[in-house]
């Protein structure tokens, strides 16, 4: 990390340009999603536009973390924690699929039900 | 003690001793808000209803990212001009970041107020009413529009909405445990006003015949109705309650060692039915044994508590023997009270617990209170109309293998309201012309499109005639008013646009309750988006309050720090950055999430 007054003087000029990154990833997104002419994929909301807002967003917070948060200066393990908490928030999510265990109160809210299915319309399949 | 590593970093981790604490901190975060985001997809995907896509105002949501983003890039100067030993500069920047908070908590604030204050009622046939409701006015529905209407208001003076049940209260039972004060309060102020008298119905007395009569505990048939009297007889009522809790204890107590008495002569416990079937019985002691016992004969259909009878018990109580009954007290947990001349009592749908039936005689309320009586006219009052949404409606008629535009057609809302019909008539002139704009790129009208009216093609549809109702090419999408500045904050400017009476740019409708299935604000009630939506930007606010709160501490109180130990506080401020930037980049998921999809 940029620790000397010399070092950080010069990372200003770097946190200005990602700041105005992030700007204009915001405007993008928003265009993306309201201009008609910049829609892809279907008229309207669909896939194409979840896939393509999401990865904007991923993209931004990639930029926040690894130079406004230092990761880029970080060890390996600080990379670790957040890659197992991430990987531990999915599988946590997908816990709900065990209700697939109780026939009675969860029929139709397993992946038989609804779950699969929504899954399938949400990718566009 | 010096603690090691406030300052300087550990050479193994490469990190002072906060900065591991915040990033382990900041990777349960990640977690917690992962699962939300999480319940987010699976309430989507799971939804019995149109998502709500792309309903929240851009405009709002966008300013608030861009001040976010801003604040982000303003606390990492402070921490720099920190490192570089520029106080002033570090202020400068830090009440930036603290003023970028305060901003986006006072535009959220204004978002989640203006949800608040906009009604929404689902219909029996699934389609959906959107606007602002009007106040009810003595003249009756409707009645608010001209010149200086005579506003019905609550005890407290407040203006009531016209979405109340409303009751023709003769006959009033109180759950003496769980009446609620305001509301009781507010019955007696109505009555008052409306020359009624609420009066108890008949004596209760919780003296025990025969014993010497105590008059506190005696409430007259005729006394009036106040929360003092109800809490007098909660307290009688619990009192005798308590006694023959304690005397039931008492009794039950002597069955149960007598009927143990008689088990054990007539079982033996040793060679009888119960020592067969579970030996190990004979093992435990004689408490434990009795447990055992019980739960054996309740595995045979049957259990002690129902071979004791405490009323063939007698007990030595006040120098003689005595059964249960001979002293139990009386008890009543209810308080009926009669009015002479019914009044109006008004409840929100959320407090009436009843299904809406006219023919209703009595209606509960949620605090156990009956109130006996009819109901007048309920309907639903939309004095603006700015959202019409058939896109539930459609959903179910699809799925019943119908043609929803014939299932719209036939819909209460088209059927009973020439407006909404007429408006109707041209947003399906609107969809076909859209429909052929789109076919010439191969793409066709999202069922938003085709079945929700919003706020801004009401107003066009209002003000434009059928023939000259025309799509803007090149928009696809409906044709629309524009709006103010102001309105794409804060909704219509009713005032504004209702101001030409000869044309009103919104209709007013009035649903009988019967149609209603269910009304709301948009709050967590309305829907499972709603609901979403507010647990993600609610905790996500109060974690923008708390890193604030930390910010501004380092900025109003850090100049003693700052001239003591300049890279302690810059270690800090870097630490409470850190939070700052997870706080934007949960918004940087959240903003397209809930306002672009």
């Amino acid at each position: 990390m940029a620790d000397t007054p010399e070092a950080i003087k010069k990372s200003q000029k770097l946190y200005l340009m990602i700041g105005l990154c992030l700007f204009i990833g915001t405007i993008v997104t928003v265009a993306v999603a309201t201009v008609p002419w910049l829609d892809i994929g279907k008229h309207g909301f669909d896939t194409a536009d979840m896939i393509l807002g999401l990865c904007i967003a991923s993209f931004k917070v990639g930029l926040v973390m690894y130079f406004f948060m230092h990761l880029n200066h970080e060890k390996a393990w600080v990379y670790g924690v957040f890659v197992l908490s991430l990987v531990m928030a999915f599988f946590l999510a997908f816990l709900v699929f065990f209700a697939k265990g109780d026939p009675i109160h969860y029929d139709n809210f397993n992946t038989g039900g609804v779950i699969v299915p929504g899954c399938l319309k949400l990718i566009g399949l | 003690m010096e603690i090691p590593h406030i300052v300087t970093p550990r050479k193994d981790t490469g990190l002072f001793n906060a900065k591991i604490a915040i990033w382990l901190f900041l990777a349960s975060e990640v977690m917690l808000f992962g699962g939300f985001f999480s319940a987010y997809v699976f309430l989507r995907i799971g939804a019995d209803y149109p998502w709500p896509e792309r309903t929240l105002p851009v405009l709002p949501g966008l300013i608030n990212t861009f001040i976010l983003i801003a604040s982000s890039v303003t606390v990492v100067f402070a921490w720099a001009s920190l490192k570089m030993r520029e106080w002033r500069r570090f202020q400068i920047f830090m009440g930036t970041t603290v003023a970028c908070a305060v901003i986006f908590m006072c535009f959220k604030g204004l978002e989640y107020s203006v949800k608040f204050h906009h009604q929404a009622a689902r219909l029996i046939d699934y389609s959906v009413v959107e606007g602002h409701l009007g106040y009810e006015t003595k003249g009756g529905h409707g009645e608010g529009h001209e010149g200086e209407p005579d506003y019905v208001k609550d005890a407290d003076g407040n203006k009531i909405e016209d979405n109340h049940y409303k009751i023709a209260a003769s006959l009033l039972t109180f759950d003496v445990l769980r009446a609620y004060k305001p509301w009781l309060e507010n019955m007696v102020e109505d009555a008052g006003r409306a020359g009624s008298a609420i009066t108890l119905s008949e004596d209760i007395d919780f003296n025990k015949e025969g014993d010497e009569p105590d008059e506190s505990k005696v409430f007259k048939r005729g006394t009036e109705l106040s929360y003092d009297l109800i809490t007098k007889i909660r307290k009688a009522h619990l009192a005798n309650r308590n006694q023959n809790a304690a005397w039931r204890t008492d009794f039950l107590s002597e069955a149960w060692d007598q009927k143990w008495a008689e088990v054990k002569a007539n079982d033996g416990l040793g060679e009888g039915a119960f020592a067969a079937d579970y030996p190990k019985g004979l093992e435990l002691g004689p408490d434990e044994r009795k447990l055992a016992y019980v739960r054996w004969k309740a595995g045979k259909r049957a259990s002690m508590a129902t071979d004791v009878d405490l009323n063939k018990v007698m007990l030595e109580i006040g120098g003689k023997k005595v059964h249960y009954a001979d002293i139990a007290l009386p008890e009543q947990g209810t308080a009926a009270f009669t009015i002479d001349k019914p009044f109006t009592v008004r409840f929100s749908s959320y407090d009436v617990i009843s299904k809406f039936d006219p023919n209703a005689t009595s209606i509960n309320l949620r605090d156990g209170t009956v109130v006996g009586g009819t109901y007048e006219d309920s309907s639903i009052a939309f004095h603006y109309v700015d959202g019409i949404d058939f896109q539930h409606l459609a959903m179910k008629a699809e799925e019943k293998g119908q043609d929803p535009v014939i299932a719209i057609e036939n819909s209460w809302l088209i059927k009973e309201n020439p407006e909404v019909a007429m408006l109707w008539e041209k947003h399906q002139k609107v969809i076909g012309q859209l429909e052929e704009e789109l076919a010439t790129h191969g793409r066709e009208p999202t069922h938003k499109d085709r079945y929700r009216m919003g706020w801004q093609e009401i107003a066009y549809y209002m003000q434009t005639n059928l023939d000259d109702v025309q799509i803007v090419k090149g928009k696809y999408a409906a044709p629309k008013v524009g709006m103010t500045l102001v309105e794409q904050f804060k909704g219509p400017d009713y005032t504004t646009r209702m101001a030409d009476k000869a044309k009103p740019q919104f209709p007013a409708i009035h649903i009988p309750r019967e149609m209603v299935m269910l009304d709301s604000k948009f709050k967590p009630k309305w829907n499972t988006y709603y609901a979403i939506y507010f647990t993600i930007t609610g905790l996500h606010g109060l974690h923008v309050i708390g890193g604030a709160i930390v910010l501004g501490y380092y900025l109003f109180f850090g100049r003693k720090m700052y001239l003591s130990n300049p890279e302690w506080l810059a270690n800090r401020v870097e630490v409470g950055g850190l939070f700052w930037h997870f706080v934007d980049l949960i918004w940087i998921f959240a903003f397209p999430i809930f306002y672009l999809m």
